[in-house]
């Protein structure tokens, strides 16, 4: 067994705990509502086993010295990288997408995992030895590092994922002290290859952006789920329809309503007050990350912090703005609410981190 | 920190988004998530029933079969729809392009379905029900539909219902689909009849089941219509004309209902109702003995010998006429340098008016109505009805026709010419008459003077609202005779029938009939229509308290006594001996 110092205990943050147990409790509530049927156990059941199995986790990483994970970062990121490519071979196919590999009773989503991986693999590139300081030549030896498991991402396709990962490393190299210009140098060079990006991509992903622009092209085709999601959150009104008059879910208009949009239940329910409590929640927990960086002693603990506030953040701001018709339509699940055991255990992954860094700021 | 910043701004922009959305436009997506979780199913009002006077139903409501297609549930893809559509167009054998009409001249987005035919078989249902999987957006509806005691059942006088045409929708008071009386009683009565559609309002999931009724408004049944009508004489009197063209008037001399109205050839009622092709309307249409015409109030005849009785009113009221005048009829009658002609070869001999009656010689009423005068027996005439409407419900009626003083003859002026009066004397020349215009004045003969408007319908009843239409009958003339006028003529169209005369063949032992015969020329155009008169026979029973009045035309089907007679004893045989529940019989 592992011995813990108690040191590290005083330290637990546990206002970061209750925030994201106070999430959890929401999602369930929600989910309960709904009604999901599924074979082998209902949604809520399995979402319940899944949050104990990332509690789990999480006390595991944050009972392990963040440092020696970073350490560990290169095999850990091989790891990851071999996940990726089982989905190639093992993967199930839904809705035309390979993204989960089966084992027994589960089906197991490699990319959610790898964000932590990801988030780690770039605290390590960036921290060491030969990447000082982070300019242009670190940035050419961390790209490829990048772009591996991003193609290998938007092959499956998981586009939601793989665009997750530009903020986290933008936020990543700009907490490492990238200087700005270099960052614009970045920007634009990422816009000039916006074309070649548009045809690289598949046809259902370029109807999603032009549907974005205009939701009303193909009203019960492609567009139907942001018409819906935004029909759903706007008869929500000011104090939401509760759980029994929040028709748009629980008649099933409202597609990937336990997944993806379950923002968009939970909004028809509780309204815009339910909303603003929620988001609150989101922002609090981030705020925390953040405080969690900028009071760590030393720049790994700094970054890992940094890493994985960043990637609760990109998950929260890209699942909400896509609900709520502010950005094309990724499937990114929102973190801790949405169902789905891979991304669960990805979210408690992430506290772990936050947890493990906090409780060895003074060391 | 500037990350902790623009975390929190990316927030504030979501809040601006859901404030936006929940706030400033919920209302609107409230309303669209009713839209889209309720559906609307009408449910259509059972038309209401028509009685006969003894409260026998004239017509019945089943439940039919419709075919409707909902086209917000039909596949969006116009090749996915055309292969559903055609599924359905094989399974039923309807024309592909009556449901691709149907469908496109709705909004594709509609939820109420689009009804596209009535009157599916229960076949055809099964075969509906079987391939429901694969045929999204078809359904069979159930509704109301009339239905008919025989096929051919008082055709005219019901009327047929059918979807309201596009002409009855510019007017805006039905919806698509909607059923409309188009003829006879179900076209007058249409407002009451119709009743009041109710609606179901239904929770439905996104993949259209229905979860839950919300709201369920009950239809109101259209209201009961009790008519004059007899069922069981209209029966007989359609028994008795089969294979006949032509009409039969059925009437109470006492109070001017009419008991049957039949008109024949007949269409097919029961074809009418609900969806017909085409090609089955097109031939009824376009068929040359008219079964869309109502005979009894659409069709003008020559009255033929049936008017001599109003001509020997007219002269002995006048006085230009008695009793006792006797002409020797030859079978020729001379004026100026024309012929007229008696129907007997070689003429009937020396008779008086009761014996020219009888025996409906021609001759004696030529000299007779000379010397009454065309003006008046057209003013008779007019004084009986003729020429004018009978103002009976229906619409449609003719006129009929009586002759017009000429200019230029005569002191004052007008006058009639003699031709014109020797033939309006035996109902011939520009006399035409309807058969409800007889019916109307045998009635006047039978009771004493009173024209009684004709009456269809006695009440409209709802069974909450009591009463909201009736008709208490209306006397629209009176015609004064002496009763030693009305004794004289009563007996001489007993003795029609009963004592040797034309009408023998009408005579039913036991009963005492009183008639006339009449055969309506036609002006033979060709040889083939020679001698295609129409017949006529106009009795009332029994004749000292007439209760029933019947009026018969066979078109070209000659004498009207050998051809009419026999139908209307058919009638009366019925009426008085075959206890149909006919008229209430005097106690």
């Amino acid at each position: 067994m592992l011995r813990i110092d108690r040191r590290l205990l005083q330290n637990v943050d546990w206002a970061l705990l209750a925030i994201a147990f106070g999430l959890v409790v929401m999602s369930t509530v929600t989910l309960a509502s709904l009604h999901v049927g599924r074979a082998g156990g209902s949604v809520v059941v399995r979402q319940v086993l899944w949050f104990a199995v990332g509690l789990t986790v999480m006390v595991l990483l944050a009972s392990l010295d963040y440092r020696r994970l970073v350490r560990a970062a290169p095999a850990l990121y091989l790891l990851g990288l071999a996940g990726l490519a089982a989905v190639f071979v093992l993967g199930r196919t839904v809705s035309g997408a390979r993204r989960w590999i089966v084992l027994g009773p589960m089906s197991i989503q490699p990319s959610e995992l790898f964000k932590i991986c990801f988030v780690l693999i770039v605290v390590w590139a960036i921290t060491s030895r030969w990447a000082q300081p982070v300019g242009k030549l670190a940035i050419a030896l961390i790209l490829p590092i990048v772009a591996v498991p991003a193609v290998l991402i938007i092959k499956q396709p998981d586009l939601g994922t793989a665009l997750l990962l530009v903020p986290v490393l933008t936020i990543l190299l700009v907490g490492a002290g990238l200087r700005l210009k270099v960052l614009g140098g970045l920007a634009l060079a990422a816009l000039s290859a916006m074309p070649l990006a548009w045809l690289a991509l598949k046809d259902y992903q370029r109807e999603r952006i032009l549907v974005f622009l205009d939701p009303f092209r193909d009203p019960l085709g492609s567009a139907y789920n942001v018409i819906q999601a935004k029909i759903a959150i706007g008869s929500g009104q000011l104090l939401g329809k509760g759980v029994a008059g929040a028709t748009q879910s629980r008649l099933a208009f409202l597609p990937e309503r336990h997944t993806d949009f379950i923002f968009a239940v939970f909004a028809e329910m509780w309204g815009f007050v339910g909303c603003l409590i929620l988001l609150l929640c989101y922002v609090l927990l981030l705020l925390r990350g953040f405080d969690i960086a900028a009071t760590a002693r030393e720049p790994v603990g700094r970054l890992v912090a940094l890493g994985a506030t960043a990637l609760f953040a990109a998950q929260v701001l890209i699942n909400v703005g896509m609900v709520t018709g502010l950005l094309p339509v990724v499937g990114i699940p929102l973190p801790l609410m949405s169902y789905g055991g891979s991304s669960m255990v990805a979210s408690c992954m992430t506290l772990g981190l936050l947890l493990s860094v906090r409780m060895r700021q003074f060391q | 920190m500037v990350i902790a910043t623009l975390v929190t701004v990316a927030f504030l922009v979501l809040i601006g988004q859901l404030w936006y959305l929940q706030v400033l436009e919920g209302g609107r997506f409230l309303d669209a998530s009713d839209k889209n979780r309720i559906r609307v199913r009408p449910i259509a009002a059972p038309r209401g029933i028509l009685f006969d006077r003894h409260g026998t139903p004239l017509v019945d409501n089943r439940p039919a079969f419709t075919l409707s297609l909902i086209p917000r549930e039909l596949p969006r893809d116009v090749e996915t729809r055309d292969a559903v559509l055609g599924r359905v167009a094989s399974l039923l054998h309807i024309p592909f392009q009556e449901l691709v009409d149907a469908v496109t001249r709705v909004q594709p987005d509609s939820l109420l379905p689009v009804r596209v035919r009535r009157g599916l078989t229960l076949a055809d249902v099964a075969k509906v029900e079987e391939w429901k999987l694969e045929l999204p957006g078809v359904i069979a509806e159930v509704e109301p539909q009339r239905v008919y005691p025989t096929s051919r059942f008082a055709a005219h006088l019901l009327g047929y219902v059918r979807e309201a045409n596009d002409e009855q929708l510019k007017q805006g008071r039905y919806r698509r689909g909607d059923m409309v009386g188009q003829s006879g009683l179900e076209r007058l009565l249409d407002e009451h009849l119709r009743g009041q559609d109710g609606g179901e309002r239904i929770e439905v999931d996104a993949m259209g089941r229905p979860v839950r009724r919300v709201q369920q408004t009950e239809p109101h049944a259209g209201a009961q219509v009790i008519t004059t009508v007899d069922r069981g004489i209209q029966e007989a009197a359609e028994r008795a004309m089969e294979g006949h063209a032509g009409a039969v008037v059925v009437m109470d001399p006492r109070s001017g209902d009419v008991l049957a109205m039949v008109s024949t050839p007949a269409f097919e009622i029961d074809r009418f109702t609900g969806t017909i092709e085409r090609d089955a309307w097109l031939r009824v249409v376009q068929d040359p003995n008219f079964p869309l015409l109502n005979r009894t109030i659409q069709s003008q005849y020559a009255p033929g010998s049936v008017f001599k009785i109003l001509v020997a009113a007219a002269g002995l009221q006048e006085g230009t006429l008695t009793p006792l005048d006797r002409t020797h009829c030859t079978g020729e009658f001379h004026l100026g340098a024309s012929t007229f002609k008696d129907w007997k070869e070689g003429g009937h001999g020396t008779v008086d008016l009761h014996q020219a009656i009888v025996q409906s010689c021609n001759v004696f009423f030529y000299e007779a109505g000379l010397r009454i005068g065309g003006a008046a027996i057209v003013r008779y005439a007019s004084a009986f009805g003729f020429g004018q409407p009978t103002a009976i419900d229906l619409p449609g009626e003719k006129n009929g026709l009586l002759p017009r003083p000429q200019l230029g003859r005569g002191r004052q002026g007008r006058a009639y010419p003699a031709g014109e009066t020797v033939n309006m004397s035996i109902g011939q020349g520009t006399v035409l008459v309807t058969p409800m215009q007889v019916a109307r004045f045998m009635a006047a003969i039978a009771n004493g003077g009173v024209l009684w408007r004709p009456r269809l319908v006695q009440r409209v009843e709802r069974p909450d609202h009591g009463v909201v239409w009736s008709d208490e009958g209306r006397v629209n003339g009176h015609v004064e005779l002496s009763p030693v006028v009305w004794a004289f003529l009563r007996q001489s169209l007993w003795s029609v029938v009963n004592d040797g005369g034309t009408g023998a063949a009408a005579r039913i032992p036991g009963l005492d009939i009183a008639g006339k015969t009449g055969t309506a020329q036609m002006i033979a155009k060709s040889k083939a229509e020679k001698g295609q008169d129409h017949a006529w026979f106009a009795a009332f029973a029994p004749a000292k308290a007439p209760e029933v009045v019947v009026v018969v035309i066979a078109e070209r089907g000659g004498k009207g006594g050998q051809v009419a007679a026999p139908i209307a004893r058919k009638i009366l045989n019925a009426i008085f001996f075959e206890k149909i529940a006919a008229v209430e019989i005097a106690g």
